[in-house]
Parts: C-alpha cells; sequence; structure tokens
C-alpha cells in the first residue's frame, strides 16, 4: 500500500476528498509556521488545490531530495513558487475561457484511458471551469493534456527526477469530487495516477 | 504604496490578485504565519480572502480587532470561524451555474445600493455565487445583502471602532481565479472603498515575471 502525505492548508473539508484504499493510506499534514514535514516515510506527496505555496517554496530542497529517491509528487494546484523541478504554473488570463478545450497528448501509461474529456471541458455547460493558466513543462515530459491553445494543463513528468510527478494547472484532482461524484474524470485520472504507482514494475527512467 | 494588506495564506488565486499590475501598488501580501502587529501598521485597510486559514486567524484575531480599534477599515469574504467572529457563517452548496439554468433567481435577492462598495453595480456584478450564508449576525449590524430565504449574505458593523465589512461572496479570490470576467467592477469599488484609490478601470492583467523564480514573497 502506498503511504501519501496529504498537504493541508486548514482549509474544511480536505478529508473527505481524499479516502485512504486498499491502494493508498493518508497522513494528513497540517501547514504551519514551523512548517518542514519529513517525507521519508512515504512513497507520494500529494499537493491538493488551495495548498500554500510559500511554505512549499521552503522544502523545495526537501521535495527534489523525495523525488531522487524515486517517490512520487501529485500537484494539482497553481505552484506559483519555484518548489516543482524543471516545471513551472503560470497563471494566464488572456484567453477567453469559453474557448478552452482540452486535448489529449501522449500518454504512455494509459492515464487518460476510458476517461470522459468533456466533464473536464465542460460544467452545467460552462468550459474553462477546471484549470487555469497553464505549465511551463520540462523539456521531454509528457503531456497528457493541452489546452485550445496547446498549452500543457496536465504534466506527466518522468525525466526531470529519478521519480514522477503528476501536475495539472491548478485543476483539482481526488479521489471524490467536490460534487462528490465518485466517478468523474478528475477522480479517475487521479485513480489512475494511483494504480500506476501502486502497480508500477517499471521505474520512472524505464 | 500599499494602503490595504492581504493576509495571504501561500493560496494561488490570492497571489494572482496581489501581484497584477493593476492593484500591486495597492495591495500587499501579508503572510499569515508572519503576521503581526508592525505587518499592519502603516496600513488603512485588511482584506481576509476566503480560502483562508481560520486557526491561524482565530490565534491571531488580536491583530484583526486592534486594527479595528485604531478606525481603520477590514473586509472579510467566504467562510469565518465564530472561533473569532461573533457571527455564524454556515456553508451552503456553491450554486455557480445559477445564470445558465435559471437566471431569474440569482443567489442574492436584495441588496443596498446605497453602500459605497455596490454604488453603481448591476445585479449581476454584485453577485455570482455565494460561499454559505450568515445565519446569526452581531445585533447591531447593518444588513447588506439577502438571500431569497432571508439568510444574510453581506453586513456590516462599526462596533468594534473602525468598519467591519463581512460577505460570503468571494471578490477577490475570484478576481485572482478570472473565470468570471465582470469582477473588475465590485473589486474595483471594493478597493476604493478600503483605500480610498480608484484603480484603473482597465481589466485585470497577469505580470508572468511574478511566476516561478521571480515571485514576490
Amino acid at each position: 500500500m502506498l503511504q501519501a502525505l496529504l498537504i493541508s492548508n486548514g482549509l474544511q473539508g480536505l478529508e473527505k476528498y481524499y479516502v485512504s484504499s486498499e491502494q493508498v493510506q493518508y497522513t494528513t499534514c497540517l501547514i504551519t509556521k514551523d512548517f518542514d514535514p519529513d517525507l521519508r516515510p512515504y512513497d507520494l506527496l500529494v499537493v491538493p488545490n488551495g495548498s500554500d505555496h510559500v511554505a512549499l517554496l521552503k522544502i523545495k530542497d526537501k521535495v527534489r531530495d523525495f523525488l531522487a529517491a524515486g517517490r512520487a509528487l501529485v500537484c494539482c494546484d497553481g505552484f506559483f513558487t519555484a518548489w516543482v523541478p524543471g516545471n513551472q504554473w503560470v497563471m494566464d488570463n488572456a484567453r477567453r475561457t469559453q474557448d478552452v478545450r482540452y486535448a489529449p497528448g501522449t500518454d504512455r501509461h494509459g492515464l487518460l484511458a476510458g476517461l470522459d474529456l468533456d466533464q473536464l471541458n465542460f460544467s452545467h455547460g460552462m468550459s474553462g471551469w477546471w484549470a487555469c493558466g497553464y505549465i511551463e513543462a520540462a523539456p521531454g515530459a509528457d503531456v497528457l493534456l493541452a489546452d485550445t491553445w496547446q498549452r500543457p494543463i496536465v504534466v506527466l513528468d518522468e525525466v526531470s527526477t529519478p521519480g514522477r510527478m503528476l501536475l495539472t494547472a491548478s485543476g483539482p484532482l481526488a479521489d471524490v469530487s467536490r460534487a462528490g461524484q465518485p466517478d468523474s474524470a478528475l477522480v479517475g485520472l487521479y485513480r489512475h495516477f494511483i494504480h500506476l504507482l501502486s502497480t508500477s514494475t517499471v521505474p520512472a527512467h524505464g | 504604496m500599499a494602503k490595504i494588506g492581504l493576509i495571504f495564506n501561500g493560496v494561488w488565486s490570492h497571489y494572482a490578485l496581489a501581484t497584477a499590475p493593476k492593484y500591486r501598488d495597492l495591495y500587499r501580501l501579508l503572510y499569515i504565519h508572519d503576521l503581526d502587529a508592525d505587518a499592519v501598521r502603516d496600513l488603512d485597510a485588511l482584506a481576509i480572502p476566503f480560502q483562508s486559514n481560520q486557526a491561524v486567524l482565530t490565534e491571531k484575531q488580536v491583530i484583526i480587532y486592534d486594527f479595528l480599534a485604531a478606525g481603520k477599515k477590514v473586509f472579510l469574504e467566504g467562510d469565518s470561524s465564530t472561533a473569532w467572529l461573533d457571527a455564524q457563517w454556515e456553508d451552503r452548496p456553491v450554486n455557480n451555474y445559477w445564470w445558465v439554468t435559471d437566471p431569474t433567481s440569482p443567489p442574492v435577492s436584495a441588496t443596498d445600493y446605497d453602500h459605497p462598495v455596490y454604488q453603481g453595480l448591476t445585479p449581476r456584478q454584485a453577485c455570482w455565487h455565494t460561499h454559505g450564508v450568515y445565519t446569526r449576525v452581531p445585533a447591531a449590524a447593518e444588513i447588506i445583502q439577502t438571500n431569497a430565504a432571508g439568510d444574510v449574505i453581506t453586513w456590516q458593523t462599526r462596533q468594534y471602532g473602525g468598519t467591519l465589512l463581512a460577505t460570503t461572496l468571494d471578490p477577490l479570490v475570484e478576481h485572482g481565479v478570472q473565470q468570471i470576467t465582470h469582477l473588475d467592477h465590485y473589486v474595483d469599488r471594493l478597493t476604493e472603498w478600503l483605500s480610498g484609490v480608484r484603480p484603473a478601470p482597465d481589466r485585470l492583467t497577469i505580470d508572468a515575471a511574478a511566476y516561478g523564480v521571480g515571485a514576490r514573497l
């Protein structure tokens, strides 16, 4: 079973979206003034929507060491500080949200298999609801989803470090969606990554 | 020179708003874990955005109430905790698609458009969606917005010295998120009310140089 450290910014309801299962056991770490978690017991670091990227910048070397040891990171938030190795999220509002559509890219592990991308494209008929801005992806990283303007929105990076990173341009991923749906595309993508980590016999660098 | 302190817990939407060229000279990011009395002394107003850390706000509430006691303004949006605020906020499902499915039933049904923040706003500019309601507010509070059920959405009190304006709207977070394109109207009026300075009427833009290694912390 994967041991995951779930970073909490003290926002209400976080535990509703990340539910321990046979594949993953979550331990919640609340950010405080002296935030400096021991990452060594964990296989996976989960940085959910609404996280503190000032605090995460303070532990960027620890995160790099964690990934250097072959561990994994999910960051589904706008990482505006430079703490994620090789990749950077940038906010942008120069494009109209009503024009946003996501298209699949390189998906060598089948993380998008069976997902209805229109669930990420539309909510109650409105587009542009899921992600904001884009990711400046590391050279060689897989762009799983790109937007209308071919900007990376979901990135699987297995090249910047010996570990694996699944990054979104702030689009939430979780075990349960905010609407309580256990089978939405954002849940499916997250669970596929958990399954990849749980079952993979192939190291990140193949 | 910044006149409004935006209490900030490292969330990107707060950062996007406060570093936007349109607002960055007026708002100062105040990282909540470093917040102390010295950090707010030269400011005219404080803004406490949605997605704040209520536990740390509770620990540091004396800073907020001392600020109000000095006759200054505090704006609070989204949720809150009775541990530091004498009002009862309650969660409700967020309906951010009413304008698609039932445009005749917005989440706010009554607004006092005489309030300086709301003067000149259209109903659509005065409400996009709400994050819960207040079921109890201080006895002397002025009610500025309510929903169809009579729950309080926006209220104001001067009982602490300065003016505390609280709402379950989330203009600062949503303006940072930029998925709603008309929020310059609300946030510009709010900014003027808090600081005395009306931002330029242009639409918010993003400075990409403020992201990554150039982050302004």
